[in-house]
């Protein structure tokens, strides 16, 4: 069966996706729109009904809620970003203008402040850039971050009032903040590198996430964390994972192909790869890493 | 309507034992005499410590002698298993023993539930059926797929504090969890870097929904980790805990630390007195770990108010090792 023709037999009644069975949630549904408009094959009722659900997860601040029934706005508004921008439905501006202010508390001048006066050391590389946090009032981790410089990046490159410096700005930190949140072992794990002197492992998802983000960028630290990733890539077993490094290896001109184990052909070359769990998340990412070895790219082209 | 169970807490009471925790201790309004005289000491709910080698085919036994041993009446009910699972490492050993869980699983359906799930909500990892896969959860507990609840990607209902101990005001919580009878705590026998110790009080972190709060939910580390340790602990105080203590992990827990055979099983009615009493085991003071204190009140933690069944705590106790930092944790015999 085709990703899109999966995907359309599990939309909501109401427009959305759910993770797996249930509620709309906005992540999910995001991906999947995304994934609709990559494969290029139509379905514009079913993506006006998905689009129609999205809007109503947006908050008078201008930002998404996670899903319809939680108030505060977060991280999943730079997902929004990632549509196309001919997928309508929604306040696109002032989504853009909440991206663009969420920072992470931890480099607050009032947090600064108290680090100081503490005697901490607030100088490191890992407290110096401003990245995204996952929910408002809380700091900054390698996920929201890569996503919101994908959707950052992807506005910078459409022009118009939104390629303004402070864009710019926030997409530069956003990627230093990256690069300093790598861990010892060149990959990327949530954002926490080091805890009481014992560096952490990373991940594959979120080291093949940070790759994606990272396109484009040309530092030592990005090829350790290409060979990183593909020594990732021969050994996940997690579907998600497996995506999410093609993608992120793809971006920097690396031909990755999924590990043999698993039960699920890569609809472009034929590979195998972990066969997951039957989630919508799991199917969209696939479907987008086939689309971008495809040579068409969701998260970076227009 | 049905008559309340025991396992029922309503919502008044809820918020009764809310507001008497806020105040001090859940047994506090009712030990005090006066102001000027020191508090009575109230024996706390019994604990049952079980020596248990291996996770072998005795653990579905051991489970229902506790069952039995603690009266827990849950024919008809539903109820919620909520083992610990972190990150998968083959080196170490960071999650909750699926051998365990399966034998608690088995054990409540045979005690009459009428609905046993296990669900948890990983702090990190965002994929967590791939998690569970490693851990062993699909090869040893049959089904497991159709028996699980993603906690961080459940329904939601927001759930207001009443006097929170933390900065958190309210918190969106799973309705798996608040829809459930008897909620089981179930984790890993673990020092914690910087918790101390991350028992079934620590574990109810994963209640948190991620796809609401993120990976890490680090809202919670704002609004200062023990604090919400004790205000979680508030919001589910009928909370029954099993904790795995066969393998536990000690040194930089939760996550990097080095296995520890502690061969024991831990449990009860009590997630304090359950979690001081594994604290003992551990060789770690339970009155300097600040969750326990916040939980406890003006309730004396101490080890004769804590009515134990099975094994002495100084027949199975194993001094965990202790980051140089948590020396001060140590507990003094």
């Amino acid at each position: 069966m085709l990703y899109s023709e999966d995907l359309l037999g599990r939309q909501n009644a109401d427009g959305g996706w759910s993770y797996f069975r249930g509620g709309s949630w906005t992540e999910p549904t995001c991906y999947a729109l995304l994934a609709l408009a990559a494969s290029g094959t139509g379905h514009a009722a079913e993506v006006r009904r998905g689009m129609s659900w999205l809007q109503r997860c947006q908050r008078r601040d201008g930002g998404f809620a996670p899903r319809e029934s939680v108030q505060e706005s977060t991280w999943v508004t730079a997902l929004t970003l990632l549509l196309p921008p001919d997928t309508q439905g929604f306040d696109r501006s002032r989504a853009e203008a909440w991206t663009v202010d969420q920072t992470g508390r931890e480099s607050g001048w009032v947090f600064r402040l108290r680090l100081w006066m503490l005697g901490a050391d607030s100088s490191s590389d890992s407290m110096s850039f401003d990245g995204w946090p996952w929910y408002p009032g809380a700091a900054a981790w390698v996920g929201p971050t890569a996503l919101s410089v994908l959707a950052l990046q992807k506005l910078a490159k459409r022009g118009g009032p939104a390629s303004r410096s402070d864009l710019k700005k926030r997409i530069d930190q956003g990627v230093s903040y990256l690069l300093a949140r790598r861990c010892r072992d060149g990959g990327w794990n949530h954002g926490s590198t080091r805890s009481l002197g014992y560096d952490s492992d990373s991940y594959p998802e979120t080291t093949g996430l940070a790759l994606l983000a990272l396109h484009g960028v040309h530092d030592p630290k990005v090829n350790e964390g290409l060979a990183r990733g593909e020594q990732q890539l021969a050994v996940c077993p997690s579907s998600e994972g497996v995506s999410w490094l093609r993608m992120g290896l793809g971006a920097h001109g690396r031909a990755p192909r999924a590990p043999a184990a698993g039960s699920v052909a890569n609809q472009v070359d034929g590979s195998k790869a972990p066969a997951g769990h039957g989630g919508v998340m799991e199917i969209a990412l696939a479907a987008l890493a086939d689309s971008a070895q495809a040579g068409k790219n969701p998260f970076l082209d227009l | 309507m049905s008559p309340k169970t025991p396992l029922e807490p309503t919502r008044r009471e809820w918020t009764k034992a809310a507001g008497m925790a806020a105040a001090g201790g859940v047994a506090a309004a009712a030990t005090l005499e006066s102001c000027s005289q020191p508090v009575r000491l109230q024996a706390w709910a019994p604990v049952s410590i079980y020596r248990a080698a291996t996770y072998s085919e005795e653990l579905y036994g051991l489970v229902r002698r506790i069952i039995a041993e603690h009266a827990l009446d849950v024919r008809g009910k539903r109820v919620v298993l909520k083992p610990n699972l972190v990150e998968f490492d083959a080196r170490t050993v960071i999650n909750t023993n699926p051998k365990l869980v399966h034998a608690a699983l088995e054990a409540f359906r045979a005690a009459g539930a009428a609905d046993v799930r296990i669900a948890e909500g990983p702090g990190h990892r965002r994929v967590t059926l791939d998690l569970a896969d490693a851990g062993g959860y699909f090869a040893t507990v049959p089904n497991f797929e159709s028996l699980f609840t993603d906690l961080n990607l459940d329904e939601t209902t927001k759930v207001d504090f009443v006097r929170p101990l933390s900065k958190l005001k309210s918190l969106y919580l799973p309705n798996t969890i608040l829809g459930c009878d008897l909620l089981v705590s179930m984790p890993k026998l673990k020092t914690h870097h910087w918790a101390g110790a991350t028992l079934s009080m620590k574990n109810l972190f994963g209640l948190v929904p991620g796809g609401v709060y993120g990976w890490p939910k680090n809202v919670l580390h704002w609004a200062g980790i023990p604090q919400c340790i004790a205000d979680l602990h508030t919001l589910f105080p009928k909370t029954f805990a099993i904790v795995d203590g066969i393998v536990g992990m000690e040194g930089n827990g939760p996550i990097q630390g080095t296995p520890r055979t502690a061969g024991v099983v831990v449990a009860g009615a009590s997630p304090v007195s359950v979690d001081a009493t594994c604290c003992r085991i551990m060789g770690l003071e339970p009155a300097r770990i600040g969750y326990l204190q916040l939980a406890a009140g003006v309730q004396n933690l101490g080890e004769e108010l804590i009515p134990q069944h099975g094994e002495r705590i100084d027949s199975v106790a194993t001094s965990f090792a202790l980051l140089p930092e948590l020396a001060g944790l140590r507990l003094s015999r």
